[in-house]
């Protein structure tokens, strides 16, 4: 089959091509089960070499080759045609600096990721085996869902509150918070809710839910930053996670 | 950071679900009826400090243009009510997110079954209005005319926020009106969130009181009909008395002044309500007024501050004119200045 991709494209280094602009490329023998990061290689190597994207291991783990595609944010390589149809639009997401044509400044983003210590800490004396810091599964449950995140930043760029306010700490940050938050073996806790506590932490989200279906790896983004406003505002991560509410993963 | 307009616009080129329609739709009701409230609050202050005024206030909402915005008005608070709770009760609950498709489509659905009879009544009232033989309708330029003050007003404040905002970012050292170092927890922030919260909750059967009182037992056009009953407040048999239930004069004035004197059991409960209905909306709108306005000027400290500035004035001034309304007395010479104002209002 054929297929048509619309990428929207700027080159702030190149004076004639600053300004966003859209450029066309057709495809033939398009297969249905085709990655749409796989045809985007295909025009890069068959048609036009200069069209940058990032990617790295093409199968969903790296985060790299987070785009909208289509109108919606997603990773290219976990889209096949069937997903998408022969139409296809690219654009680089939104609310980061745009580097080139779908490549943009993550840094601000991990800037966000930084702020909320996404780190174990436990300063507690090590185990006697010293060895790993054991967790019962019934525990483990409360970051199963958030510690699948891949930082691909799907999420915190599908979100209107943060294309208006870059300040605000973002979906990505929240879901990394929860992971520590919400696990039982860790002693930050009052920390990390005081730093989402913020004017531009957790309160800036108004529940818009772009974020959710956004996230490639399934992860309940809204729920989960639900979840960390609770803890902020009772001061403590207790009894805000009900074991039977978590989803069942497959 | 994204500019302003890109933000607006891939708002709306960006493709994501009912949530995001929802919240548009959420934030643009909010902000119509804050705009509404001011207007509001500062012309009802006026039954008490200027009755003139408010005659010629009351004939500009029985204006067709006003009309309309009644219905849109109306559309928006139910719209506004219903969503806000089903943001509410998500936050509470955050495991309900699975069903906010769902609930965001019961909200839709709801609102246009409560706003089919409501439109109905509203209209009837309309109907009656025009259909009266000696209808008189004020002219749109003069209708657009008493709404330069208050397009003026907005600018002033909108100018004395920035000022004061540029003063204040003068003054304080750099280190306090800069941005922080390390992000840290904000009690007040904390406040808001629940605030905005339980207010949203308690407004509702206030405003649905004050609505179903406005628009639908009576209507606007009915607080100027000589010898009408006044909504919410019963007949006494006394009909020398000037505060009896009656609109004997047919003035606005009268009608404000039966309802904010009217007694049950020594206290007066329209006041009590009026009052209630003021803090929350004022201090629920203001705030919401603030979270949009700080998402949208982030980007600049002395305009992020100007807009917090902007909405703790506007509070204040609503909520000040609105309380010394309520705390004066509406008598017999208001009352009479506002017969005479009303002779006066459609004379050549
Ligand atoms: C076009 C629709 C409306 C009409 C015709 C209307 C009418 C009135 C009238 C006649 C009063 C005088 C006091 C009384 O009789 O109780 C009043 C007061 C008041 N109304 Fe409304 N109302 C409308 C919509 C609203 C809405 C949507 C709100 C809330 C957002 C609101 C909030 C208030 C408040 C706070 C007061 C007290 C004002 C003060 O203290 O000076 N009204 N309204
Ligand atoms: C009738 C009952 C009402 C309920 C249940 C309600 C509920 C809410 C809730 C829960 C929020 C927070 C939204 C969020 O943080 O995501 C909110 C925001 C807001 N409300 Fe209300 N509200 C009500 C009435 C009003 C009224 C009468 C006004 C205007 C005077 C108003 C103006 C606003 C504004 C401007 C916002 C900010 C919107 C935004 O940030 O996007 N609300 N409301
Ligand atoms: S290339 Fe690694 S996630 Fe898509």
């Amino acid at each position: 089959m054929e297929v048509t991709f619309r990428i929207r494209r700027q080159n702030p280094e190149d004076p004639a091509k600053k300004k966003p602009y859209w450029q066309e490329f057709t495809l033939q023998n398009v297969a249905e089960t085709d990655r749409v990061l796989e045809l985007m290689h295909r025009i890069k190597w068959e048609q036009d070499g200069t069209l940058a994207f990032r990617r790295s291991c093409s199968h969903g783990i790296c985060g790299s080759d987070a785009m909208r595609i289509n109108g919606r944010n997603a990773l290219a390589c976990k889209l096949l045609v069937r997903n998408v149809g022969s139409k296809i639009q690219l654009e680089p997401i939104l609310g980061l600096p745009v580097l080139k044509d779908l490549i943009v400044d993550m840094e601000p983003f991990f800037d966000h990721y930084r702020s909320i210590m996404p780190y174990f800490v436990n300063n507690s004396p090590v185990p006697a085996n010293g060895r790993e810091r054991i967790q019962m599964p019934e525990d483990q449950v409360f970051m199963n869902d958030t510690g699948n995140c891949i930082l691909c930043a799907c999420c915190t760029t599908s979100c209107p509150s943060f294309w208006a306010n870059g300040k605000y700490v973002g979906p990505a940050a929240i879901v990394q918070a929860h992971r520590f938050v919400f696990d039982t073996r860790d002693e930050a806790t009052a920390e990390r809710l005081d730093v989402l506590a913020d004017p531009d932490g957790v309160w800036r989200c108004r529940t818009i839910y772009n974020c959710t279906p956004a996230c490639p790896r399934g992860i309940e983004v809204t729920k989960a930053i639900g979840e960390v406003k609770l803890a902020v505002m009772r001061g403590t991560n207790k009894g805000v996670i009900k074991a039977s509410d978590i989803k069942v993963n497959h | 950071m994204t500019s302003l307009v890109l933000t607006l616009t891939e708002t709306l080129r960006y493709k994501g679900a009912l949530g995001q329609w929802s919240w548009v739709l959420h934030r643009i009701t909010g902000l119509g009826v804050v705009l509404f409230l001011v207007l509001h609050v500062i012309d009802t202050s006026w039954a008490y400090f200027y009755p003139e005024l408010y005659v010629k206030a009351i004939a500009v909402y029985q204006s067709p243009l006003f009309t309309i915005g009644e219905f849109a008005l109306v559309a928006c608070v139910v719209y506004h009510a219903y969503n806000g709770l089903r943001i509410a009760l998500i936050d509470f609950k955050p495991v309900w997110w699975r069903h906010q498709e769902k609930a965001a489509r019961y909200v839709l659905i709801a609102t246009a079954v409560t706003l089919v009879p409501v439109f109905v009544l509203m209209f009837s009232h309309v109907l009656k209005h025009y259909q009266s033989p000696d209808v008189q309708v004020l002219g749109l330029d003069a209708v657009v005319e008493s709404q330069i003050p208050f397009i003026a007003g907005f600018v002033i404040a909108g100018f004395a926020a920035l000022l004061l905002s540029a003063i204040t970012m003068a003054i304080l050292p750099k280190s306090a009106a800069g941005p922080k170092a390390k992000p840290t927890g904000s009690q007040i922030e904390r406040f808001w969130w629940s605030f905005m919260r339980l207010s949203g909750v308690l407004i509702i059967p206030l405003v649905f009181g004050h609505l179903a009182a406005m628009h639908v037992l009576q209507g606007v056009f009915d607080m100027t009909v000589a010898g009408m009953t006044v909504v919410g407040v019963p007949v006494s048999g006394d009909a020398t008395a000037l505060w009896n239930g009656i609109n004997a004069s047919g003035t606005a004035v009268e009608f404000v002044g039966e309802r904010w004197n009217h007694l049950l059991g020594g206290v007066a409960i329209w006041r009590v309500f009026d009052a209630a209905l003021l803090m929350l909306v004022t201090i629920h709108g203001f705030n919401g007024l603030r979270y949009v306005l700080t998402d949208y000027t982030s980007f600049n400290p002395m305009l992020k501050r100007a807009a917090i500035y902007l909405c703790i004035m506007g509070a204040v001034v609503l909520l000040v004119t609105g309380i010394g309304a309520l705390l004066g007395t509406i008598d017999q010479t208001a009352v009479d200045m506002a017969k005479e104002a009303t002779a006066k209002l459609f004379a050549p």
